[in-house]
């Protein structure tokens, strides 16, 4: 994400006193940086993942040029019916991270903390909100949220909602596993369609939204395909496409655009070569800022992520002909959602079908999710014969570094899973 | 049978009543979290690692959660993979309290019922059932009370010993208010359970829920004086309830965060008494004493320097002493006043009232009161220039904020958390690192060329960052500057936290280091007051406060 960051150090600075020039700004250097990706795009990538590149800064530019068509979403909150009704969803982990990547989040961090929020809040949420109420962020059309595998989302998006004053909606998901649930989610993704009728005037119709769940479908299909083909490829990685995949996975899930990522994903499979060096598989969010991460896994031949967990965490099993079930099922049978094993297991098979020959447990600031299921996710994944790594750190906030330990952590795992191999 | 714990307002107590169950509500302060930092992770709720270690020890054999948030969701996977409970239960509680919700949670309830029923071998007893519904007790006279995340038992005992006025406990599962109601007569159990289902979810709404309207009225009661918020540290919902409060609520209001260990406890020692202080003036009074050779002294015990000032009755400074206070407080304290009582040229005797502040207040015998160094600081700086309405004391072991009314009196503070970053601790660190003495360290930085950030806020990160700094042959005025920056920055935080006002006075040895109060004043925007008494005007107050005791 290799934003203008001069333009991040002035948005940085002119965030407290002018927001909307800081706002302007923001916007320059992200059109600035999406027209270094048409032009001179990062040629190791697979021609997928430039296009990719694209696609996720141009999302992430639409809540900045045209606010009043977006909707603020947790990055799980299935987002065909927005679609649907013409609304642009972006997420909060996604914007955090591409202000981090422009350099600008320690005020907006330390503006949330200002105010009251706490230090150990998830950084993501915390810099969102530090942005939202420095002024730098418009106010959206609406918001729609769920407590789905996060409970920081139960404040955060209430807080935004106050203080944006735009309406929001949220989705409750039990955490069984389980037909009454199912219909439960169902009925209140019906409450969320006549939301979002109302707040749009727009009307959602049926048939359309069969279409739409059809193509996720296709797009989910699509991407376990490749990522069981990339068993035995080599495909060059940085730090920030696998967490595009999972992001826009997530958002972007039910567009055009996305279904043609992962077509596009099939066709560049073939031309792939044989695999090389280590490959790992990454649980929850990736540090992209970090340099020790960056040495360790950047273009690496001898260690490369083969995947995300964010970009895998439901399974394609639904019916589009029931679309409001097919989308509560997602929830419900979510990967992250219920037991933290739930959660493991899914990262077992996913790293597996990727051919990975370990994973890391990255332990991000603020997530108790994963912080509180790391030791078991150690025992589990060592059982399955994956060795498991866990790594302390911030996806977001730069101030929660360590970059010595990372490094150590991560060049060890690496000489030991070589090791293992002799 | 052993007791079945509980931890969440939720928990259908009165149900596992009714099946013969002794409910408790699992509220103990563990010394350490060694197996629950060994278990899950360090950085999970403190609460969460306590209901760890409680159970790890052997305490509790018997728990029934519910999923409040991700710890407790943690740490019922944890329990459960460590198998070794009697009876784990973990009861999925929807979040908001619609009908839906409600009949949802009657499922759940019912299901329960079949599973601690099958586990104590005896069945649902309706009598016991309604028996179990009790009224909850509420404070109606003049009162303080504690809000917020849940408070560990110990925490809670020492703020009702501190505080002048009867406190209540109206944090988390504290504030439960099941037994308003009784249940209906009838016998149908599932009638029973669905009228049930909706008394839990009428409760007052945990910030865990969609709807908190209902949570005004806790801060509306009747003869309610003041509100302690307690945060519990990695649980993150209350901070977004305190951010509210603090702008809306016209009432004095402290916020405290421990982590759920004893021992984070006694460090809020001086943030309660300074807040006793704030509630009621008549507690830092004191008895009278009788006037006689007219000398009056305050001795502030820091963590790093004892100060003593003494003062004549026409309040006038006689004289001022600062000596390092060595190993211990009393001794520090009994060593500095000697010198001040010898400069002076006057006896112990002839010191009408002697008042002691500071961390080490509480261990120097002989004095006639005790003050927290908020109030005092206060009250010096007023003393010493009566138009400052903002006191930044950068100390060694924690920083404080303190915002005053005309008077000179206490109306807002704040204080740093258990952590060196922004202190003076922190920057005698980075001296270390860097070789050079403190003073020339106030020096440095004046005349930086390259605007160096230091990202980590962790003293032992931010050290490994300035030795990779050196390590690059950066110079020292830069790194010096970088280092001002970042205790600039936190000390900036607490002065918004506080809502700072001008005219902005800075106090402590910290006032001494040219290069941080250039970098505050650019940061803040302002100018801060440096009295040539700065260092001394804790110990000053405390002697102020000590003359007030004669007249």
């Amino acid at each position: 994400m290799d934003i203008v960051e001069t333009f991040g150090s002035y948005v940085d600075k002119l965030s407290a006193d002018n927001p909307e020039r800081a706002r302007r700004l923001l916007k320059t250097g992200w059109e600035a940086q999406n027209l270094r990706f048409r032009l001179m795009p990062e040629k190791r990538l697979l021609p997928a993942d430039r296009h990719m590149a694209q696609l996720m800064m141009e999302t992430m530019l639409r809540p900045l040029k045209r606010p009043e068509d977006s909707v603020v979403v947790s990055v799980f909150t299935p987002c065909e019916l927005m679609q649907e009704v013409g609304l642009n969803p972006y997420n909060v982990e996604s914007f955090s991270c591409y202000l981090t990547g422009s350099k600008a989040e320690r005020a907006f961090l330390q503006q949330a903390e200002n105010a009251g929020i706490s230090e150990t809040l998830c950084s993501y949420h915390k810099t969102f909100i530090g942005a939202a109420q420095s002024g730098l962020l418009p106010a959206p059309k609406c918001i729609v949220y769920t407590n789905l595998t996060c409970d920081a989302n139960l404040v955060t998006f209430r807080t935004l909602s106050e203080l944006y004053q735009v309406p929001a909606f949220v989705i409750d998901v039990p955490m069984e596993q389980d037909e009454e649930n199912v219909a439960y989610v169902a009925g209140q993704l019906r409450e969320l369609a006549a939301f979002l009728e109302e707040v749009t005037g727009k009307q959602i119709l049926e048939e359309h939204l069969k279409e739409r769940l059809a193509r996720s479908r296709r797009t989910l299909e699509n991407y376990e395909k490749f990522q069981r083909l990339r068993a035995d490829k080599y495909v060059p990685a940085d730090l920030v496409t696998p967490l595009y995949s999972g992001m826009t996975n997530n958002i972007l899930l039910g567009t055009r655009e996305e279904e043609r990522y992962t077509e596009e994903l099939l066709r560049d499979i073939q031309s792939a070569g044989p695999a090389k060096g280590k490959r790992v598989y990454w649980m929850h969010t990736i540090p992209f800022w970090s340099e020790a991460v960056r040495d360790a896994l950047y273009f690496n031949e001898r260690m490369q992520i083969v995947g995300c967990e964010l970009a895998s965490v439901c399974d394609s099993d639904f019916h589009p002909q029931k679309p409001y079930e097919a989308m509560a099922r997602r929830m419900v049978y979510h990967a992250l959602n219920g037991s933290i094993f739930r959660r493991i297991d899914a990262g077992i098979r996913h790293a597996k079908e990727a051919g990975a020959d370990g994973a890391v447990w990255f332990c991000h600031w603020g997530c108790k999710h994963t912080l509180g299921g790391a030791q078991l996710a150690k025992k589990k994944f060592e059982e399955a014969g994956l060795p498991l790594l866990i790594l302390n750190g911030d996806g977001c906030d730069r101030s929660h570094g360590g970059e010595g330990q990372t490094s150590t952590r991560l060049e060890a795992f690496l000489e030991m899973l070589e090791g293992e191999k002799v | 049978m052993n007791k079945t714990y509980y931890v969440c307002k939720y928990t259908p107590i009165e149900l596992l009543t009714a099946f013969g169950g002794e409910c408790a509500n699992m509220n103990e302060m563990p010394k350490g979290f060694e197996a629950a930092e060994q278990l899950a992770h360090p950085n999970i709720c403190g609460f969460g690692k306590a209901l760890l270690e409680e159970v790890m020890s052997g305490g509790v054999r018997e728990l029934v959660l519910v999923n409040c948030c991700d710890t407790i969701r943690s740490v019922y996977d944890v329990l459960k993979e460590w198998g070794q409970m009697d009876f784990l239960y973990l009861l999925d509680v929807l979040h908001s309290s619609g009908g839906c919700s409600r009949e949802r949670l009657t499922a759940q309830l019912e299901k329960l019922a079949k599973a601690y029923g099958a586990y104590c071998g005896r069945s649902f007893d309706a009598e016991k059932f309604r028996n179990a519904f009790l009224l909850p007790k509420r404070l109606q006279e003049p009162h303080l009370t504690v809000l917020g995340a849940r408070m560990g038992t110990e925490l809670f005992e020492m703020v009702q010993r501190v505080m002048p006025l009867p406190v209540e406990n109206a944090t988390c599962v504290n504030n439960r208010t099941v037994g308003e109601q009784s249940p209906p007569e009838t016998e149908d159990f599932h009638e029973l359970m669905e009228w049930y289902a909706g008394e839990l979810l009428r409760q007052l709404p945990c910030m865990r829920m969609t709807d908190l309207t209902g949570r005004k009225q806790i801060y509306n009661a009747p003869g309610l004086r003041g509100i302690i918020y307690h945060t519990v540290k990695f649980c993150d919902f209350y901070g977004f309830e305190y951010a509210q409060l603090k702008q809306y609520k016209d009432l004095p209001l402290l916020k405290i965060e421990s982590d759920y260990t004893v021992q984070s406890s006694g460090q809020l020692m001086t943030r309660l008494e300074a807040f006793a202080e704030r509630i009621d003036p008549e507690v830092y009074q004191g008895r009278e004493k009788k006037m006689g050779k007219g000398y009056f002294a305050g001795i502030d015990s820091g963590s790093t320097s004892t100060d003593v000032v003494i003062l004549n009755q026409k309040r006038e400074i006689v004289t001022g002493i600062i000596l390092p206070t060595g190993a211990g407080a009393a001794i520090g304290a009994e060593r500095a006043l000697e010198e001040a009582l010898k400069k002076a040229g006057i006896q112990r005797e002839d010191i009408d009232a002697l008042v002691t502040t500071g961390y080490g207040r509480g261990a120097i015998d002989g004095g006639d009161k005790s003050i927290t160094e908020i109030t005092c600081h206060a009250r010096g700086a007023h003393f010493l220039d009566p138009s400052v309405r903002t006191v930044i004391d950068i100390g060694g072991q924690d920083s404080k904020v303190i915002r005053l009314d005309e008077d000179g009196a206490v109306a807002n503070f704040v204080m740093n958390d258990k952590c060196a970053a922004g202190t003076g601790r922190f920057l005698e660190m980075m001296a270390r690192t860097m070789e050079i003495s403190m003073d020339e360290l106030g020096r440095t930085g004046l005349h930086y060329q390259e605007d160096i950030t230091i990202s980590s806020m962790c003293t032992v990160f931010a050290e490994s960052e300035v030795v990779s700094l050196v390590a690059q042959n950066k110079s020292m005025d830069d790194i010096v500057h970088g280092l001002n920056k970042a205790v600039a920055a936190k000390t900036a935080a607490l002065v918004k936290r506080v809502g700072g006002q001008e005219c902005y006075m800075m106090t402590g040895g910290v006032s001494k280091n040219q290069g941080l109060v250039r970098t505050l004043e650019e940061k803040l925007g302002t100018k801060l007051v440096i009295s040539e008494y700065a260092q001394l005007c804790g110990a000053l107050g405390a002697a102020l406060f000590a003359l007030d005791m004669a007249e």
